[in-house]
């Protein structure tokens, strides 16, 4: 009997479980594979780390939630006392107004999502390989050109862009609003129904799109969706070092500290 | 009954087959940003992570206060108005509606820094904890853009005039410090570009403007 004529003889089903036997001893050998120098890294003293990072990311999630719920209810409370006085009423107008303003408040409209990515280029030898990466610069630039163009509200990868916000870097990856952010990255933006056109005929941004995208292959898309959902800030609205001034001076002005090895400012 | 057993090994292998697919894509996708991290990358994203983890805590328990003297107040009859009051105060103030003073830092600048060099001063700022900060006379706050070049820098549509300063409110050592440490955003423009002279000074007391901006947006809605 030939070779052939055999696996003719074989009834459908073996040769179905054959394949599909064949095509699991592939897949374990990949997941061992790929398992391998993930634990050779992990067994080494980052193990806690990473596992501390994940942790914290985990309750911060919790934290979040916990924030969100506590403000609907709060909302929910302080409206219910609006059927009493016309005061009462008005203070909640204004809180609600306060609200969106300090980006407490999820917002939709018109609008476009700026995604970026990694270049697919390998970085040439001597060259540096942070350059073909996206960094918390490349971000901090797009929103600069977006707010630069009319923007209304943006956020990062859900994380609502306000007063407070920083943009750093940590290795490879980014903080926003101290949340661990990861590639691609999606810039959404609230704007006039022209912040496309206005960002795209914008110096800096054509700039941006020349050094980064053309000059390093970082990926850079622009969608223009029916509208555009921005989240709300979570996070603390609590000032611990600033006071409300009474009567206002015109501009800022300060008072040097006394203390030893306070430098001397140049003044104004 | 032959067939019936191999329709069962087949069924439990697709399965197994399945789950690994999944393992495996899940496996590469998920835990690879975290593990390209160095010792030290993960050391930074933990203090972070860790720092805003405390202020969300307290954030979650100031927000539970409030709530359980609004429903106790509600149970009274009584309308709250003192609470709504400081709930808006405290909103405006962190908006930047409100003129605020309190401790910091200011920061005199010379030299030919241009609109990114000036932001990159700002975003060490936020990432210090600053909590109100001001270029000139003009607050930043959300749209707020420090642009041009060296000699020809607004802050939206207002010049800002060569020597001018930034003022920004939050623990002075910690501004100063987080500013001013090696490899920071100082030592980089002393590295790169050493005709840019930055001084920072704590101070006792900075007095903030507010911003003219309404920060009300007239396309975008809120979204319930």
């Amino acid at each position: 009997m030939t070779a052939l004529a055999r696996i003719r003889a074989l009834p459908s089903w073996q040769l179905t479980l054959g394949v599909a036997l064949l095509a699991l001893g592939f897949l374990i050998a990949a997941q061992l594979a790929a398992e391998g120098p993930r634990v050779r890294y992990t067994t080494q003293e980052r193990t806690p780390l990473v596992q501390t990072a994940k942790d914290l990311q985990t309750e911060q999630d919790g934290l979040k939630a916990r924030i969100l719920e506590l403000r609907d209810k709060i909302q929910g409370v302080e409206g219910e006392g609006a059927g009493a006085a016309a005061t009462v009423k008005q203070l909640n107008a204004d809180l609600q107004q306060a609200r969106i303003a300090a980006g407490l408040i999820p917002l939709t409209g018109t609008g476009i999502v700026i995604q970026l990515e990694d270049s697919k280029e390998p970085a040439p030898p001597g060259g540096s390989e942070a350059d073909y990466l996206v960094g918390s610069r490349d971000i901090r630039d797009v929103v600069e050109q977006l707010w630069h163009s009319g923007a209304e509200a943006i956020s990062v990868n859900g994380e609502r862009i306000t007063t407070s916000t920083a943009i750093i870097d940590v290795g490879t990856s980014l903080l926003v609003n101290s949340a661990y952010l990861t590639p691609p990255y999606q810039v959404s933006a609230i704007g006039a129904p022209d912040l496309y056109q206005e960002l795209s005929a914008s110096p800096g941004f054509i700039d941006f799109v020349r050094a980064r995208g053309a000059g390093y292959g970082i990926q850079i898309s622009v969608a223009e969706p029916e509208s555009v959902d921005i989240p709300a800030f979570v996070g603390t609205v609590t000032l611990r070092y600033s006071r409300p001034i009474e009567s206002p001076s015109a501009g800022p002005s300060a008072v040097p500290s006394g203390g030893p090895g306070a430098s001397s400012s140049g003044g104004r | 009954m032959h067939r019936r057993a191999s329709q069962l090994t087949i069924a439990a292998v697709a399965f197994v087959l399945g789950l690994l697919v999944v393992l495996q894509l899940r496996s590469q996708a998920s835990d690879s940003a975290l593990a390209q991290l160095s010792a030290q990358d993960l050391t930074v994203l933990v203090a972070n992570l860790n720092a805003r983890n405390d202020q969300l805590r307290r954030e979650g328990s100031t927000l539970e206060r409030e709530l359980n003297t609004l429903t106790s107040n509600q149970a009274r009859g009584d309308a709250s108005v003192d609470e709504i009051t400081d709930d808006l105060g405290r909103v405006r103030a962190y908006a930047g509606l409100e003129p605020v003073a309190g401790p910091g830092v200011t920061i005199a600048v010379e030299g030919p820094i241009d609109g990114p060099g000036v932001e990159e001063l700002i975003n060490e700022l936020r990432n210090a904890g600053a909590e109100a900060i001001a270029v000139g006379d003009v607050r930043m706050v959300p749209g707020e853009v420090v642009s041009g070049t060296a000699g020809a820098l607004a802050v939206g549509d207002t010049a800002l005039p060569p020597g001018f300063e930034l003022t920004a409110i939050g623990a002075p050592d910690k501004l100063t410090g987080s500013l001013t440490r090696s490899g920071g955003v100082i030592a980089q423009f002393a590295a790169t570009q050493p005709d840019i002279v930055v001084t920072v000074t704590p101070v006792d007391r900075v007095e903030l403007p507010a911003t003219d901006r309404t920060l009300i947006p007239a396309h975008g809605r809120p979204r319930l």
